[in-house]
């Protein structure tokens, strides 16, 4: 995985650089968005790791993101779970939806699974307004208590999940898994004839993708301490594939990039305010037609490559 | 036990079409066996059949050393022994050449624990495309995704290799190559191969013996210069390409 | 029972507009579009726009507006769907990222609030003792009629069979020269106005806001699923069953439990039956 000194050091600087942020600028604002690109690296990495990898795009990560929430809503509000019960239990709950959607609709070729979770996440959305009397309706669930009573600590813990969530898949995209499923992205058949079970690494790695995503829900959500439907919604699901698409497709290192800039770029863009979504949705399609491959990924590649040159 | 594969009533509707009908056949061990037949005859149907990627109509028998193999998923049947190629090549593309070769390794049962880059890396030097194995797949010419595939199909160690033409889209001289590479690898391996074609010339030295499709049942079986002079198999191929015209390349050859 | 007859019947018709779009350029082009959803949206203010700004009356209205969604489509077609149609995948995104700057394109005309697209028929009706709003008839009534006319356009007419052909073929409809892209821009086209005549009429009795397009989306896909991808009789007829199961449910149950309708029907078509009732296989 680091296969020269070169990614060490590069991996090494990113992290260090993340932690001291805040050091160096300690302002309530920074470490706000800095926490919340975390959160969206954290969800960003996930979907590449199955999307990414298999080319089975899922247009609903939304849904593991609201089930891992509002898991830990109901059971800190409802039930009193303390925070840290949370964690397991929302990756529970988001690898059960992911079963339950995954299970039909993966091993179909054609539009279904990426279709199924739009709608699935959709659905969700609505459920949570509908049955607002359990659920908050709009307004969510409310109160929760938080996973790290500072805002740096939590920061700081935020970050340890998202590094060790980008080693931990990083290693297994590497592994023989990841190759049968950048093999399956490859030909599906040929998969088949080489004694693959071709479902069977879809919806494991739609498992793990949904039980760090769901993880990551939970954080979220102690960390804002409310949930709400809006979780759920597209625009959130979009916006992770956009970061992705920008990270660097299959790269599992570069979303993360992609969701720092990303980050970056609507918080530049708040002053216009209303018009953030339009040139977010524009900024896509512009990606789609100009730059399929990404920017941090393949930035990172040539400048690997160029310090090789020079270290040689 | 010295008989691999035993067929028996294998037919197949699309709709109303009978593509396949009533197909039987047994291939022994060791054996390497033909399938011939024009364009439309059913030969990759059958492939398909036998290999689980379509479902045959009730009524068939599919029996792989000894054990039935008819309702199976693709991947079980391959894992069994059984590995094939594809008629229009298929590599793992995103993949390099060496990696294609593991992933072929990674199904089969035989490979668990085993060194899987050695042996790919024997099985390139094998079919010849020893130096090439970082390259990407999608820039190996036409020729070297065919060795590549049969490594591919070599690496899952099968008892049976079924090959789905080929030759096609190759020029005489690899053809020739690759025909020397099959007789090779079943020598080597102790592989029993079928193998569909329509180009008669290369084929007819390699295989043991010929079993002759049209329209999707049998018309003739037996050793490759009967067939060649088989009424039936001529009447076939008349009109149809010009290259396969068996009188004309048995003389020719 | 008869309230549930016709308004279950209404809820088909709106669904049988949609999903007769959507699948039809599945079947000819093999994509799926998510913008479709938006041509329902901009119908809908589309009229209203035309009716309420420039105070025209409402039927040019609704024709210019369909007429617009209309080129609206197949420009969509043109510039986005047509360069990335080598993959399925391709097409999803760029037509949900289109669908994502229409919804914010509306959000930032008109805002969130819900804007009123008025009814062409205004009166209630009672029939058999059950007090129906005309609008609603006439949805029924419009749609029916649509939905005959596209059939018989795809039974009859030379158009109709170039539709068919390349549905069933697409290589051997090129062969027999056959214009696929302008073909592919004429279902776009049809099934743009489709979607655009369903906002119009549902317009007076649904919602109408920015986010309006997502949730046809998603029952239209429910209802393909059910139908078979592909297929025009089985989106007519599991826009049916869906209208009407929708419709049961929420004069028996309540109302909160329809979208599990949807959600189900999928689910279960998916577990048993993914070609769907109509549909030929499941892998395409």
């Amino acid at each position: 995985m680091f296969n020269k000194p070169v990614d060490l050091a590069g991996a090494a600087a990113f992290v260090a650089l993340m932690a001291a942020l805040p050091l160096v600028f300690p302002s309530n604002y920074l470490i706000g968005v800095l926490t919340v690109s975390v959160m969206y690296g954290i969800w960003a990495v996930t979907w590449d790791f199955m999307s990414g990898l298999t080319g089975r795009e899922n247009f609903g990560h939304a849904l593991f993101i609201g089930v891992g929430a509002y898991t830990a809503g109901f059971m800190n509000t409802t039930f009193g779970f303390n925070g840290w019960w949370s964690l397991p239990a929302s990756m529970v709950m988001a690898v059960l939806f992911a079963l339950l959607i995954g299970l039909p609709t993966l091993r179909l070729k054609g539009p279904y699974f990426a279709l199924a979770m739009l709608s699935g996440s959709v659905i969700m959305q609505r459920l949570m307004l509908i049955f607002w009397e359990s659920t908050g309706g709009e307004e969510g669930l409310n109160g929760l208590t938080p996973l790290i009573r500072s805002q740096v600590g939590f920061y700081y813990f935020a970050l340890a999940v998202l590094v060790a969530i980008t080693l931990l898949l990083m290693a297994l995209a590497r592994s023989h898994f990841g190759l049968i499923l950048r093999a399956i992205r490859g030909d599906e058949a040929t998969c088949q004839a080489a004694g693959i079970n071709v479902t069977f690494y879809k919806i494991a790695s739609l498992v793990i993708s949904a039980a760090f995503a769901g993880a990551g829900g939970a954080m979220y959500a102690h960390y804002q301490l409310q949930v709400s439907p809006q979780l759920f919604a597209v625009v959130t699901s979009i916006t992770i594939i956009t970061m992705v698409y920008v990270g660097g497709m299959a790269s599992i290192y570069g979303p993360v990039g992609g969701a720092i800039l990303l980050v970056l770029l609507t918080e530049l863009l708040r002053n216009f305010g209303e018009w953030r979504l339009m040139i977010y949705s524009c900024a896509l399609i512009l990606i789609l037609f100009f730059l399929p491959g990404g920017l941090v990924a393949p930035t990172w590649r040539r400048l690997r490559a160029a310090w090789l040159r020079r270290a040689a | 036990m010295a008989t691999l594969l035993e067929v028996s009533g294998l037919n197949k509707h699309f709709g109303g079409l009978h593509a396949v009908k009533n197909v039987s056949l047994a291939v022994e061990r060791g054996e390497v066996v033909g399938i011939l037949g024009p364009n439309g005859a059913g030969k990759t149907t059958v492939y398909n059949l036998l290999t689980g990627f379509i479902a045959p109509d009730p009524g068939a028998r599919i029996v792989f050393q000894g054990q039935s193999v008819l309702g199976l998923a693709p991947y079980r049947i391959a894992a069994l022994g059984i590995s094939r190629t594809f008629q229009l090549c298929r590599p793992f593309v995103g993949l390099s050449v060496l990696e294609n070769v593991v992933v072929g390794a990674l199904g089969a049962k035989a490979s668990r624990g085993a060194d899987l880059e050695t042996r790919a890396r024997l099985l390139l030097a094998q079919v010849g495309l020893s130096g090439k194995e970082g390259v990407p797949v999608e820039v190996l010419s036409y020729g070297d995704q065919r060795r590549l595939e049969i490594a591919r199909a070599l690496a899952a160690k099968p008892a049976l290799l079924l090959l789905d033409e080929p030759f096609a889209g190759l020029g005489s001289a690899e053809i020739a190559d690759l025909s020397a590479l099959i007789r090779k690898v079943h020598g080597d391996e102790g592989l029993t191969v079928v193998l569909i074609e329509h180009k008669l010339r290369e084929f007819m030295r390699l295989v043991d013996r010929v079993v002759a499709l049209d329209f999707g049942e049998i018309i003739a079986e037996g050793l490759p210069d009967d067939i060649v002079r088989h009424p039936a198999v001529i009447e076939a191929y008349i009109g149809r390409d010009n290259d396969v015209s068996p009188a004309a390349s048995s003389h020719a050859a | 029972m008869l309230e549930i007859l016709i308004v279950g019947a209404v809820s088909s018709a709106i669904y049988a507009m949609l999903a007769v779009g959507f699948t039809l350029i599945f079947g000819v082009a093999r994509v799926l579009n998510l913008a479709h959803g938006s041509f329902y949206a901009l119908g809908a203010y589309g009229a209203y726009v035309l009716t309420s700004q420039l105070k025209l009356p409402l039927l040019p209205a609704a024709l210019i507006s369909i007429a617009l969604v209309v080129v609206f489509g197949i420009v969509v077609e043109r510039v986005f769907i047509r360069p990335m149609r080598k993959s399925q995948l391709a097409v999803l995104m760029i037509t949900l990222a289109v669908a994502l700057v229409v919804e914010q394109a509306l959000f930032l005309t008109f805002g969130s609030e819900y804007r009123n697209v008025p009814a062409f028929i205004d009166a209630k009706f009672t029939i058999g003792g059950v007090n129906i709003a005309g609008a609603r008839l006439l949805a029924l009534g419009v749609g029916a009629v649509v939905i005959g006319a596209l059939w018989l356009f795809i039974q009859h007419t030379r158009y109709g069979s170039a539709i068919l052909a390349i549905s069933q073929d697409p290589e051997a409809a090129q062969y027999m020269g056959i214009p696929s892209d302008r073909i592919f821009s004429v279902v776009m086209g049809i099934s743009a106005a489709l979607a655009a005549a369903a906002g119009i009429l549902a317009g007076p009795f649904l919602t109408v806001q920015p986010t309006m397009w997502l949730l046809p989306i998603v029952k239209a896909f429910a209802i393909v699923v059910v139908g078979g991808l592909g297929s025009i009789p089985g989106s007519i007829l599991a826009a049916l069953m869906l209208g009407y199961a929708e419709t049961i449910v929420g004069y028996t149950i309540s109302t909160s439990w329809t979208e599990i309708v949807s959600v189900l029907a999928t689910l279960l078509m998916l577990m048993f039956r993914p070609a769907g009732i109509f549909g030929r296989r499941a892998a395409f």
